[in-house]
């Protein structure tokens, strides 16, 4: 069919591309994403727009950490929000009450919530499944808590006055220059994780995953790579936290770290691929605007977001990431067969 | 001494899974372990394997070294390598990548070179992957290294299982029923290539196996479990006429037919 056709010859010319890309420099690809996200402030209509792009950037950020804990080493832990939670209020903490610049209240939260996620990680060395989910659902709940009922972290009034970050005389303080911090940071940490992925931590972190027991027998020092996995994604949750401290109004609430964010997130890595290397970033970009679109219906969102977790893995085990690699995967083989292009291992050997 | 094992005990509840097995393997061996359904073959691998904890009293060496308390994946640093009887392959990573995880131990660079992306940790990332192809063709599945172990059969899982523990170049090697539920060629298929694997890289095997042609053939010596006990060793000859053994196989009325005709004739 001359549609198939089409949406191969799409495939194949992309992945040309990209194999002409990296022949240049490993790298170039990376300043190909850069320079075709740069311009994005100038192409959306409204403020509100670029606002949703800073603010997916931070949900990336966020759902590419859990997916290397969750979908690659197989950890089901649930109460990541209240890293992103610490997160951000150290860095409100570090810059309002220590008058701390963002440069410093930055790493400090990264550090904070690497502590955090190392608290995290502890149960993961004998809990699995349901009972690591529930553990890890009271610590990210009690996160909660806790800044609800803390006079110096504004308690339910939340935390305001938070600094935009600034270089000199230049301040990132409003939605359009964040963008040009957020972004790079977001494609560094999706570089991050695509390098380490593919890396032998990555393999480990899988291994892990499919079977401690066979991975331990291998070599694999499975407490050490759940560990790492942990960190790693608390890493990450910490830059999302701190990037969504300081953007703009600088405001903070305890009700943005409730149960329906953690449900969100989860959708996010569930609904994008958990396991695929694409997962967080696809999930992130769909799941953030769909929220958006239906945030008139928010008190139903949990219910919403929920059920959808539940199909998607009942009917898309791999979620949208697995689902175009059954695409490209499917579209290839009719053309092998119908003689139309070479088997895909081919184009390595040229 | 390659593998010594002192008082070796394991017990779950009031059962006594290993109960206070002397083992000694030299190295070059290829010794056989058999024994009843129960008998205690398959925890005994754990044990050695770090994946059970020993009971108190008990002793393991593996060259030289104590190794009672070990976590498993010290042990697999030792040269240790085994297969799983319900074979445990990572079912939703390729078949190179099952290898790779086998390889684990000797790729050389750290999380700091993957991010950077080295010359050196491409260079290394190359070389393994070469490797494992090798090894795969050698084990007869190049052709499916990019699919997942899931889509493979369960004899091609088998051999899968062989590859991964081969790829962590072991100098013990340990087979848990390798050639259950293969077809009589691919048992044969199965025997050379342990045999080969043997000769090519001077391993020290232990087989656990119920296909007795197996034991018999390819090892100089064999080990009687029943109970949890050691009741024989020797050459395969004089196991096969021990009192002790016969009355371990045929006192229970064993159905496998197998049994009776090897331990008989
Ligand atoms: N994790 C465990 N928990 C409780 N009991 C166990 C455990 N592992 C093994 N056992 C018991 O220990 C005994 C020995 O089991 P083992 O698997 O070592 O036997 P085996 O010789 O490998 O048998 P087979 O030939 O059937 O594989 C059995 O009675 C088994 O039920
Ligand atoms: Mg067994």
């Amino acid at each position: 069919m001359a549609e198939q056709a089409a949406s191969l010859r799409f495939i194949d010319a992309t992945e040309r591309g990209l194999t002409r890309l990296r022949a240049v420099h490993p790298l170039a690809p990376w300043l190909v994403a850069f320079l075709l996200l740069a311009p994005l402030p100038w192409v959306l209509l409204n403020t509100y727009h670029v606002f949703l792009a800073n603010f997916i950037c931070v949900m990336i950020l966020l759902s590419v950490g859990l997916n290397i804990v969750k979908g690659f080493c197989g950890q089901v832990t649930v109460g990541h929000v209240g890293l992103y939670a610490i997160g951000a209020y150290t860095a409100a903490v570090m810059s309002v009450n220590f008058g701390m610049t963002f440069w410093m209240s930055l790493p400090i939260a990264v550090m904070v919530t690497l502590l955090a996620g190392a608290v995290v990680g502890i149960p993961s060395f004998r809990l699995e499944g349901a009972y690591l989910a529930l553990v890890t659902l009271g610590l990210g709940e009690s996160v909660r808590i806790f800044i609800s009922a803390t006079e110096y972290l504004g308690a339910t009034n939340g935390f305001s006055g938070i600094p935009a970050p600034r270089i000199g005389d230049f301040r990132f303080d409003t939605y359009q220059k964040y963008y040009y911090l957020v972004m790079p940071v977001m494609l560094l940490g999706v570089f991050f994780s695509f390098r380490i992925l593919r890396s032998r931590l990555g393999r480990g972190f899988m291994a892990v995953r499919e079977d401690p027991v066979a991975a331990a027998a291998a070599g694999v020092n499975v407490r050490g790579h759940k560990m790492i996995a942990f960190l790693i994604s608390a890493g990450y949750a910490g830059f999302a936290g701190a990037l969504y401290a300081h953007m703009i109004p600088g405001y903070l609430n305890p009700r943005n770290f409730t149960v329906i964010e953690m449900v969100t997130l989860l959708l996010m890595v569930v609904l994008g691929g958990l396991g695929h290397i694409w997962g967080g970033v696809i999930g992130a970009i769909i799941v953030t605007i769909v929220y958006d679109i239906t945030k008139d219906y928010y008190h139903y969102s949990l219910l919403l977001f929920g059920s959808v977790i539940v199909l998607t893995v009942l009917f898309m085990p791999k979620g949208i990431g697995g689902i175009i690699d059954r695409f490209i995967a499917t579209r290839r083989f009719i053309a092998i067969r119908e003689g139309r292009a070479t088997r895909p291992g081919s184009d390595d050997a040229a | 001494m390659l593998l010594r094992t002192e008082n070796l005990s394991k017990h779950f509840g009031g059962l006594r899974a290993v109960d206070g097995i002397d083992f000694e393997l030299e190295e070059g061996e290829v010794r056989g372990l058999i024994g009843p359904n129960g008998s205690g073959k398959s925890t005994f691998f754990n044990l050695v394997s770090g994946i059970y904890r020993p009971d108190e009293g008990s002793r393991i060496r593996i060259g030289g070294q104590d190794t009672t308390h070990f976590e498993p994946h010290r042990i697999a640093a030792l040269g240790v390598a085994r297969t799983f009887q319900l074979l445990r392959v990572f079912s939703e990573m390729t078949v190179l990548e099952n290898l790779l995880v086998g390889h684990h131990l000797h790729v050389a660079y750290g999380p700091v070179a993957a991010v950077l992306g080295t010359r050196r940790m491409r260079n290394e990332e190359r070389r393994v992957r070469e490797e494992m192809m090798e090894l795969l063709a050698f084990i007869g599945l190049a052709d499916f290294a990019a699919m997942l172990a899931s889509e493979l059969s369960v004899g091609q899982r088998r051999l899968l299982a062989l590859g991964r523990a081969m790829a962590m170049r072991p100098r013990l090697l340990m087979l848990d029923e390798p050639a259950a539920g293969l077809s009589p060629v691919n048992v044969d298929n199965l025997l050379r290539i342990i045999v080969g694997l043997k000769e090519r890289y001077g391993l020290t095997v232990i087989i656990v196996e119920h296909i007795l042609r197996v034991v018999m053939d390819t090892c100089e010596k064999v080990t009687v479990l029943d109970h949890g006990q050691k009741i024989a060793e020797g050459t395969p000859d004089e196991v096969k006429t021990d009192h002790a053994v016969i009355e371990a196989y045929l006192g229970r009325e064993m159905e496998d037919d197998e049994v009776r005709r090897v331990l008989q004739g």
